[in-house]
C-alpha cells in the first residue's frame, strides 16, 4: 500500500496526519491544482456536493449515500472548513483523495477557503488545537490560492460556490481572473465565492451590508442564455431540504451539511448527474451519534449569571 | 444542553419532573418547560415572512423551541419564543449597519438597475419575553387563552435581583439553553437569541440574551434576566432586569482592547467591556384575582 492510501485509510478513520504529511500532501495537491481552469471542465456522471464546513462524520455519511471516490465522480462546492469540529480532517481527506484520484474530484473554491475567514470561524482554531502551531493551518490556507473558481459539466451546467458578478457575463471572463491570491474583498473573484440569487429582486441588488451582491432571475436567465448553459449548480446558502430550486429551474442551491452546526435539524442533498445529465437529488441525515466516536457531552450545570 | 438531575435533589425539592418525556419540572405552583426543534422548514419560513410583513429572516429560526413557564394556579404565562421576538425586530427597524468591506464597494462600478436592499439584517430585538394568561384548561375544559397584554402589568421598580444568592452553588434540578433564532449574517459576525433556564430549590432563573458581532464594527448585547424566589405566597414576585451593552470595535481599539473578531466569540466574558446604554429593573406581582 502506498504511503498516499495509508494516509487516506487513515483519514477515514478521522485522524489527522503529521504535519510533515500535511506539507508533502500539500505540495503534490498544488501540481495538480495549478494546473486546472478557473472554469474547470467536468464530464458526467458527476455528483455534486455544497458545503461540508468541517462535518467530517456527516461527509463520510454522503459518500455511503453518493458511493465512495473513485467509483463515483466528485464535484465539491467548497466550504470544506470553519465551524464543524473536523476541518482539517474534512480537508485533508478531500485533498488526499484529489492527488490520488485527481480525474475522479473536483474541488472548487467557496468562500469559507480563506485566511482570513478561518481565522474568524473556527478552521485557524482548530489546526493551533490539533498541531499546537499553525504551520498546517498555513499549509492548507496556501492551497486553497489554488483552488479553481468555478467547474462547467460537458458544457450545459455552470457550477460555483456563491453566484454570479454584474462583472461577469462570459465564462471566459471568468478563465482570465488571477486566482492565486486571498480571496479578495471585492471584484468578480469575490462575487462567484459570496453572492447569492435573491426573490425580491429582478436584476442586481446590494445587500444592506453594504458589500455583497445578490442578483435575481433575468440576470440568471440572461447569463445561462449568453453561455448556452442549462443551468446553474451553487451552494452557500443553508437549505433545511437540502436543494432549492429558484427562477423557474434556472439555478438550483445544493447544500451538504445535514444537521448544520450540529443543531439545525435541516436535511442535506447531493445532485447525481448521470451520463446524460439526468437529475437525481438524494437526501440524507446526519451521521447517528454512536458513528460519531466521540459520546455526546453531558455538559455540567451552568451557573450562568 | 440537559443536565442530568440526582431524583433525591428533585424530591427534596418538592420537584417532580414532566411526564411523557417533556422537558421541565413542576415545582412550587409553577410547570417550567423548554421545546426544541428543527429550524423552519421553507413553507413555514415563507408564512412566517408573510405573517411578519417582511422579505427576510434569520437564516436560522428556530420556530418550534421555546421556553414556557407558567403559574399553574393563576394561569401565568411567561414565554420565550422567535416569533414575537422578530416581530420586536419588525418593529425596532433599526438602520443597517455597513460592514468594512462597504467602504470599498461604494468605488465599485454600480450594475445596471442595482437596487439597495435596507432591512436590518442584524434581526436586532427589544424583545424581553412574551405574557399570556392561560385559564387551566381542568377548569373551563378548553383551555380559554386570554391575550393579556393589558392584563399583566410590570412595574418599573428599585429591587434587582439578587446575584450574590444566585452565585450560591445549591443544586440546579432543571437547567436548558435554547437557541431562538441565529443568523451568520452572511459570514460578517454573529446575531443570536437565546434564553437560558436554571430551576434551584429555592428560585428559577432565567437569561434571555441577544447578541450581535458585526465583525469590525460593532457588538451589542441586550439581557434579560428574570427571577423568583420561591415562597409558597399565593402572589409571587418575579424580578425582571434589562441591560443593554453596544459598543463598537473602533472604540475598542482607542480603550487598548484587541479588535480581531475572534477575541469576541464569547459575550459572557467581555460583555464587561462593553458600555451599559440601557438598564432597566421591573416587577410582576403574580396574582389569581385577575
Amino acid at each position: 500500500m502506498s504511503d498516499l492510501d495509508r494516509q487516506i485509510e487513515q483519514l477515514k478513520k478521522c485522524e489527522p496526519l503529521k504535519e510533515s504529511e500535511v506539507k508533502a500532501l500539500c505540495l503534490k495537491a498544488m501540481e495538480i491544482l495549478v494546473e486546472e481552469s478557473n472554469v474547470q471542465r467536468v464530464d458526467a456522471p458527476v455528483t455534486i456536493c455544497g458545503d461540508i464546513h468541517g462535518q467530517f462524520y456527516d461527509m463520510k455519511e454522503l459518500f455511503k449515500v453518493g458511493g465512495d471516490c473513485p467509483k463515483t465522480n466528485y464535484l465539491f462546492l467548497g466550504d470544506f472548513v470553519d465551524r464543524g469540529f473536523y476541518s482539517v480532517e474534512t480537508f485533508l481527506l478531500l485533498l488526499a483523495l484529489k492527488v490520488r484520484y485527481p480525474d475522479r474530484i473536483t474541488l472548487i473554491r467557496g468562500n469559507h477557503e480563506s485566511r482570513q475567514i478561518t481565522q474568524v470561524y473556527g478552521f485557524y482554531d482548530e489546526c493551533l488545537r490539533k498541531y499546537g502551531s499553525v504551520n498546517v493551518w498555513r499549509y492548507c490556507t496556501d492551497i486553497f490560492d489554488y483552488l479553481s473558481l468555478s467547474a462547467l459539466i460537458e458544457n450545459k451546467i455552470f457550477s460555483v460556490h456563491g453566484g454570479l458578478s454584474p462583472a461577469i457575463s462570459t465564462l471566459d471572463q471568468i478563465r482570465t481572473i488571477d486566482r492565486k491570491q486571498e480571496v479578495p474583498h471585492d471584484g468578480a473573484m469575490c462575487d462567484l465565492l459570496w453572492s447569492d440569487p435573491e426573490d425580491i429582486v429582478d436584476g442586481w441588488g446590494l445587500s444592506p451590508r453594504g458589500a455583497g451582491f445578490l442578483f435575481g432571475g433575468s440576470v440568471v436567465t440572461s447569463f445561462n442564455h449568453s453561455n448556452n448553459i442549462d443551468y446553474i449548480c451553487r451552494a452557500h446558502q443553508l437549505v433545511m431540504e437540502g436543494y432549492k430550486w429558484m427562477f423557474n429551474s434556472q439555478i438550483v442551491t445544493v447544500w451538504s451539511a445535514p444537521n448544520y452546526c450540529y443543531r439545525c435539524g435541516n436535511v442535506a442533498a447531493i445532485l447525481e448527474l448521470d451520463e446524460n445529465l439526468n437529475k437525481q437529488f438524494r437526501v440524507f441525515d446526519a451521521a447517528p451519534q454512536e458513528s460519531r466516536g466521540t459520546p455526546a457531552k453531558k455538559p455540567a450545570p451552568d451557573y450562568f449569571l | 444542553m440537559e443536565v442530568v438531575v440526582d431524583d433525591k435533589d428533585l424530591k427534596a425539592a418538592g420537584a417532580q419532573p414532566l411526564p411523557d418525556g417533556r422537558r421541565g419540572l413542576r415545582i412550587h405552583g409553577w410547570e417550567i418547560e423548554s421545546h426544541k426543534g428543527t429550524i423552519l422548514k421553507s413553507s413555514t419560513f415563507q408564512e412566517w415572512e408573510e405573517k411578519l410583513d417582511t422579505t427576510h429572516l434569520p437564516e436560522m429560526v428556530f420556530g418550534e423551541s421555546g421556553l414556557v413557564i407558567k403559574h399553574v394556579k393563576t394561569g401565568t404565562k411567561i414565554h420565550f419564543n422567535a416569533f414575537d421576538a422578530l416581530g420586536g425586530w419588525k418593529k425596532e427597524g433599526l438602520p443597517p449597519v455597513e460592514v468594512p468591506a462597504a467602504a470599498q464597494w461604494k468605488f465599485r462600478s454600480k450594475p445596471f438597475q442595482q437596487v439597495i436592499l435596507d432591512y436590518d439584517y442584524t434581526f436586532t430585538t427589544p424583545y424581553d419575553g412574551s405574557e399570556t394568561i392561560e385559564m387551566d384548561t381542568e377548569k373551563d375544559g378548553n383551555g380559554k387563552i386570554l391575550d393579556s397584554s393589558s392584563n399583566l402589568q410590570w412595574e418599573d421598580c428599585e429591587e434587582k435581583i439578587d446575584m450574590v444568592s444566585l452565585a450560591s452553588k445549591e443544586p440546579i434540578l432543571f437547567f436548558d439553553e435554547v437557541v431562538l433564532y441565529e443568523d451568520e449574517l452572511a459570514d460578517s459576525g454573529v446575531s443570536l437569541l437565546t434564553v437560558k433556564v436554571r430551576v434551584m430549590p429555592s428560585c428559577w432563573f432565567l437569561l434571555l440574551r441577544f447578541w450581535l458581532r458585526v465583525d469590525g464594527v460593532l457588538m451589542r448585547l441586550r439581557d434579560t434576566r428574570m427571577h423568583c424566589a420561591f415562597d409558597d405566597s399565593a402572589s409571587p414576585v418575579i424580578l425582571r432586569e434589562s441591560c443593554w451593552r453596544e459598543t463598537t470595535f473602533q472604540a475598542l481599539s482607542a480603550k487598548g482592547y484587541p479588535t480581531d473578531s475572534a477575541a469576541y466569540s464569547d459575550p459572557s466574558i467581555i460583555s464587561q467591556r462593553l458600555p451599559v446604554v440601557m438598564h432597566r429593573t421591573q416587577k410582576l406581582k403574580v396574582s389569581g384575582n385577575l
